[in-house]
């Protein structure tokens, strides 16, 4: 007896202990997209990658627990322009067989004057991780929600086409990107 | 300088049409020739935008000729030219002007259906024929951009074979009047 209770107390124990993380979501994949938009000839084009993991916890009343973790398969690039794909992908580029993931991952959020949500966290791209800081845009529907995020980065603080490739009027240097996700309540 | 041709010769203006578009397709051959066995560097993306550009006024200034043409005549055939080298020549002319129609054309084409930028000297956008990617005509319209610029090359070796023909054999002016104001009749000032 003595031990049966030793034992629900640690069950109980370890239910307190766990990271309490706000909701969980499953992600629809199918409806959901990651973008980027950048210009190339100063021309503007938008590319994704289509295929990512993104596990994410988050809760609008309860930021303190929120978390996004994403992985990002970078080989799916695909910016409608085959030549241009092929390039990225490249060792001059994205150089996708040698850093095959990109990874983003929350440190934390923070509601900013007007409501707005700011999740700061870290990329980890083409071997160089960065601070990087995402606006949130959070619309739950019931048992579903979408879930809006976007970013700014620089291409070249990550390394990307360097060198010859630097020059911003044929490759530009800002890169804004985005993810929109269709999450629904796990069952 | 007559800007409008004659019975005896071309117009000002249509000498210069002939002789830019001429240099402007002799410089789109030995560039499209030489561009697609570059590297990928950043030069050979510039190249390939001159390519284009070069392109895009060669047929603004084919559409610019050819509303040109309707609005004057053209200079008489020499007086002994047989029927058949009168519509000899006809032909290939049409046959030039649909070409350096048709294969900027179809480098537009092609450049739509690769989803590639196009910017006029890096000055303004032209539209997308096709509105994005198309990877099913993407093969065609270059296979057709290649294809016909090879006819060009024959029928330009017709064509200059041609003029230098009346020139060094028949001795007539058909060349010359491309090259030099029409003669005044003889009483005109």
């Amino acid at each position: 007896m003595k031990q049966m209770t030793g034992c629900l107390c640690a069950v109980a124990l370890l239910a307190f202990a766990a990271p309490a993380l706000a909701k969980t979501w499953q992600v629809d994949a199918a409806h959901s997209t990651l973008t980027f938009t950048n210009t190339y000839q100063n021309v503007e084009y938008t590319g994704q990658f289509r295929r990512f993991d993104a596990n994410i916890a988050y809760d609008p009343n309860d930021l303190a627990h929120a978390k996004f973790d994403v992985s990002v398969d970078v080989s799916s690039l695909d910016t409608q322009n085959s030549e241009r794909d092929h390039t990225a992908l490249g060792a001059d580029f994205f150089d996708a067989s040698k850093f095959p993931k990109a990874h983003f991952i929350t440190i934390a959020f923070h509601k900013a004057a007007g409501g707005k949500v700011i999740a700061y966290g870290t990329l980890t791209l083409h071997g160089v991780s960065k601070p990087v800081s995402l606006t949130v845009a959070f619309a739950p529907h019931g048992d579903t929600a979408t879930l809006d995020v976007t970013a700014q980065l620089k291409r070249l603080d990550f390394g990307i086409g360097t060198g010859q490739w630097a020059d911003p009027s044929m490759i530009g240097d800002g890169v804004t990107v985005r993810g929109h996700l269709t999450l629904r309540s796990p069952r | 300088m007559p800007l409008r041709s004659t019975e005896r010769g071309w117009g000002a203006l249509v000498r210069t049409f002939h002789w830019l578009v001429a240099a402007l397709i002799l410089a789109q051959g030995v560039i499209g020739l030489t561009m697609v066995q570059m590297g990928l560097t950043p030069a050979k993306v510039r190249v390939f935008a001159l390519h284009k550009s070069i392109g895009m006024t060669i047929l603004a200034l084919v559409l610019l000729r050819i509303a040109w043409r309707l609005t004057e005549r053209r200079p008489a055939d020499p007086p002994v030219m047989p029927p058949w080298q009168r519509r000899a020549a006809h032909a290939v002319h049409v046959a030039l002007y649909l070409l350096i129609l048709a294969i900027p054309l179809s480098g537009w084409w092609f450049n739509s259906a690769s989803n590639a930028p196009l910017v006029w000297f890096g000055w303004f956008d032209l539209p997308s024929l096709t509105g994005g990617l198309d990877p099913v005509w993407k093969p065609r319209a270059l296979l057709l951009h290649q294809t016909l610029f090879w006819i060009l090359v024959a029928l330009l070796v017709i064509h200059v074979g041609a003029a230098l023909w009346h020139h060094f054999r028949q001795r007539d002016d058909v060349l010359l009047r491309m090259v030099v104001s029409p003669r005044k009749k003889s009483g005109e000032t």
